[in-house]
């Protein structure tokens, strides 16, 4: 079967009457189990594949893929609306989502936020699709010397983030990269900060800690305040005026087209790699979009960029994700391990079999990914309404209501109570960094890249010696990643000096 | 008046909830007993792995011969002891059971790992679904090509492999402790899916692992099966050296195979299904029956054909031989055992 054979069986089979119903039902499933605070794409998944036994491939991939796709999409539905991150791939939308929401821009937000999700999910798409002639070599390019130097690049990314000063944010990363440290050491097997608890000898999980850091944070915020969420506004918008935002979301967001890209190509690279997970890749496009646009001040008030560049760059993850589970069969995340399992029920071998044989089941991927997001986009919008309005209820009523599910999404991803301890401390401990200033999201980037990063450089110093970083590609990235430090420090002396003078 | 009612009511209402009672007690009969319960079937790991997909195979099957409605839930945590514990410590009803990871769990608890509080040889077994095939495998550009060449080839072997105790690095130290193989093993990789990755990108030369999960890259053409653990190879280990041949040809015969004997019996242990401690004789021998008839139950074996997952079913009483063999090690395979798990080797 050639390329161009598959793509075309793989699309009529995506829109066939018996294809097309399952994408519609797992695509809904995903929207809803994104703007749920705490359940993540990987549950989604976990539920959708215990229906797939009685299922036809591609009816099965439809399902469980639509389910996995849409799910960043409602978590920015979630975190532009209620400041809550719907899922981790959406921590870095909360930087402008919840401010434009404050100028009383909310559909304007999620209608750039959706459309750019749509556009993200579609590069990231059609990048794999390009890619499968050179799938497997692409996927060899990062070992572990390379992420270790990629995930350095990232970690630079804290310094251009937040509104804070880059001394804080630099304090809030180290100490993400701290708390990853937790949990028993699978290098020397020793415990590490687990101060003998059974529950932390596996890690800090990360779900809560998002959640408490974000959401459970706001909510002590909006208690203390009082109030109703959306500040500034003179109650909920007519629903007139929220259709009217949302098509000037989209319309913006086209316009936006160069940055889209960008932060899209961003996003499938990061996919690419394993172990990255995509939360960072948001963060990194949002830094990006900073460091690159004419408006710099104005990102963390509410600028429509802020929002764009995190939700283009996490759908395009998912294309990127893909590309390792398709060209070996192995899985590069957790989401992607519980998609080959599926795989594997439905009958499906991945693999250069896949690559050679059934080019038609990777394209019914991709279009699935694509259709997915439509789907997703056109029933978000129908969603914004209903659930803007609630962003005007006061705090007395809003904040227990929301509490209970943030506690309910803590607790079920893994059914522990544990859990629920962690999201509440990371609750306090957020509301804490908020008041002195200090950047959540820093923290966040640390704790998130802090596993990959030891893991990986102890790999690397065991494979390739202390200088693995003089080979070639290694050391290309790294010295760029010396020049955009150098770039960075030097903006903010000068900022400094502007400031002064 | 109304209070004598109300009495009588009362009276009447505790002797027939006490008959009631000790109607079914006496009247006890398993079959009877399962009608219409719920089995509480625990995973110890995440939704999707191989444990959990055996589980949601069979337990239609254990449904139709038990009568019982049969809830996986998975408890994922410590490397799938937290599962273990739950399942050991849950209550000795016949009503709580779970699959868990025989060696693993065998070889937690031989080197004391906190957290490994069970003991495997204490379970109640209804029997075992698949034993653990373990292999060595190559990358084909790693120009190992046979055993013999790892061993006479002059340079030493990179051999990946993840944490510390783990299957892929027990296996790696003990078969190269036994043959003094010229090995450099690697450890820390996330997962075995990661050596793989690094297997190909030729970072590692080799790596353990069973037989399930090694397959595909082999009939991929990307890894080569240079030696393994069974002891009656068949399928695609026709023709590949065992362990077993490879040491009753070498010197030092008889310590290698007592090594390799132990090391055997960890992996024979495989995936059993185990119940908490002191279940009454009746329910255990109703599961145990009812587990063997899910196991060969025609349907589910072409399922698990249709699907690629191996079967390799042993009955109860045979697992919890075999579990007990392997946690009763002697005392120098015990050592020898415990070092390799702590990485002292």
């Amino acid at each position: 079967m050639t390329i161009i054979e598959g793509m075309m069986s793989g699309f009529l089979q995506s829109i066939s009457l018996s294809v097309i119903p399952y994408l519609f039902v797992g695509s809904l499933f995903g929207l809803v189990i994104g703007v749920i605070p705490g359940l993540s794409g990987h549950f989604a998944m976990a539920m959708a594949v215990t229906f797939l036994y009685s299922m036809e491939p591609g009816a099965g991939i439809a399902f469980i893929l639509g389910a996995h796709a849409t799910v960043a999409q409602g978590g920015g539905l979630t975190a532009i609306l209620f400041s809550t991150p719907g899922t981790g791939q959406n921590a870095a939308t909360l930087l402008d989502g919840p401010p434009m929401r404050d100028k009383g821009q909310a559909g304007y937000a999620v209608g750039a936020a959706m459309a750019a999700c749509f556009l993200g999910a579609t590069f990231g798409a059609v990048s794999l699709a390009l890619l499968i002639p050179v799938l497997r070599q692409v996927v060899l390019f990062f070992g572990p010397p390379e992420i270790v130097v990629l995930a350095f690049l990232a970690l630079t990314f804290v310094a251009v983030l937040g509104k804070e000063d880059m001394t804080r944010s630099l304090i809030a990363a180290l100490l993400g990269l701290l708390l990853a440290m937790i949990g028993v050491d699978n290098v020397t097997n020793t415990e590490r900060f687990t101060m003998g608890s059974d529950r932390l000898s596996d890690g800090l999980p990360l779900v809560p800690v998002i959640l408490g850091l974000f959401a459970v944070a706001e909510m002590i915020d909006l208690w203390g305040r009082g109030g109703s969420l959306a500040r500034h506004t003179s109650g909920p918008l007519s629903a007139r005026d929220t259709q009217k935002q949302i098509f000037a979301g989209i319309l913006v967001t086209f316009r936006h087209w160069w940055l889209v890209l960008r932060c899209s190509a961003i996003g499938t690279a990061m996919g690419l790699i394993p172990g990255l997970g995509s939360a960072p890749a948001a963060f990194v496009a949002y830094g990006h979009a900073k460091q690159t646009s004419k408006n710099k001040n104005e990102f963390g008030k509410g600028t429509v960029e802020g929002v764009i560049a995190p939700e283009a760059s996490n759908d395009a993850v998912e294309g990127g994700a893909l590309a390792s589970t398709i060209a070996f069969g192995i899985p590069g995340s957790s989401s992607m391990a519980i998609l080959l399992s599926g795989l594997f029920i439905l009958g499906l071998e991945t693999g250069p079999q896949m690559l050679n044989d059934n080019v038609d089941i990777i394209f019914i991927m991709i279009f699935t990914i694509i259709i997915g997001n439509l789907i997703g986009t056109i029933v978000g919008m129908f969603l914004v309404n209903p659930l803007s309005r609630a962003t005007s209820i006061r705090s007395e009523i809003m904040v227990p209501v929301l509490l209970m599910v943030i506690v309910t999404g803590a607790f079920a991803g893994e059914r522990s109570l544990f859990d629920i301890g962690i999201a509440l401390f990371f609750g306090v401990f957020g509301y804490v960094m908020k008041i002195l200033n200090y950047s959540r999201a820093a923290l966040l980037i640390g704790f998130v890249l802090g596993f990959a990063v030891e893991k990986n450089l102890y790999l690397a110093l065991l494979l390739d010696g202390p200088f693995f970083f003089t080979e070639p590609i290694p050391l290309g990235l790294s010295l760029f990643t010396i020049l955009f430090l150098a770039l960075n420090i030097r903006s903010v002396y000068r900022d400094r000096r502007e400031v002064k003078a | 008046m109304r209070r004598t009612v109300l009495k009588g009511m009362a009276v009447a209402l505790v002797a027939s909830v006490t008959i009631g009672l000790g109607g079914i007690a006496h009247a006890e009969d398993a079959a009877e007993f399962y009608k219409g319960k719920a089995i509480k079937w625990i995973v110890p790991y995440k939704p999707g792995g191989g444990y959990d997909e055996y589980s949601r195979m069979i337990a239609p099957y254990m449904e139709k011969y038990t009568g019982a409605r049969v809830d996986i839930v998975n408890m994922p945590g410590s490397g799938g002891m937290k599962g273990a514990v739950e399942i050991f410590n849950s209550p000795a009803d016949g009503l709580h059971i779970g699959i868990i990871n025989g060696s693993a769990m065998i070889t937690n608890e031989l080197a004391g790992i906190e957290g490994a509080n069970y003991k495997v040889a204490d379970y109640n077994f209804l029997g075992r679904i698949v034993a653990d095939q373990r292999v060595l495998v190559t990358g084909t550009n790693s120009g190992i090509d046979s055993f013999e060449d790892m061993m006479t080839d002059g340079s030493t072997a990179v051999v990946g492999a993840t944490g510390l105790g783990g299957s892929t690095y027990v296996d790696a130290v003990i078969v190269g402790e036994a043959f003094g193989i010229d090995q450099k093993v690697v450890h820390g990789f996330n997962s075995s899916s990661d050596i793989r990755t690094a297997m190909l990108r030729g970072d590692v030369h080799a790596m353990w692992g069973s037989l399930g999960s090694a397959a595909k890259g082999v009939t991929a053409g990307d890894h080569k099966i240079i030696l393994h653990g069974e002891r009656e190879p068949s399928g695609m280990l026709a023709g590949i050296p065992s362990v077993f041949d490879m040491a009753a040809e070498a010197e030092d015969a008889d310590r290698k195979l007592a090594i390799l004997d132990a090391w055997d019996g960890l992996s024979a242990v495989g995936r059993p299904v185990a119940a908490p401690p002191g279940v009454p004789a009746d329910r255990l021998a109703f599961l145990r029956d009812a587990f063997a008839q899910a196991m060969q139950d025609p349907e589910f074996v072409a399922k698990t054909e249709e699907t690629g997952r191996d079967i390799a079913f042993a009955d109860g009483d045979r697992t919890g031989k075999i579990a007990k063999a392997s946690t009763d090690l002697d005392e120098t395979n015990r050592v020898l055992f415990v070092r390799a798990i702590k990485g002292e080797l």
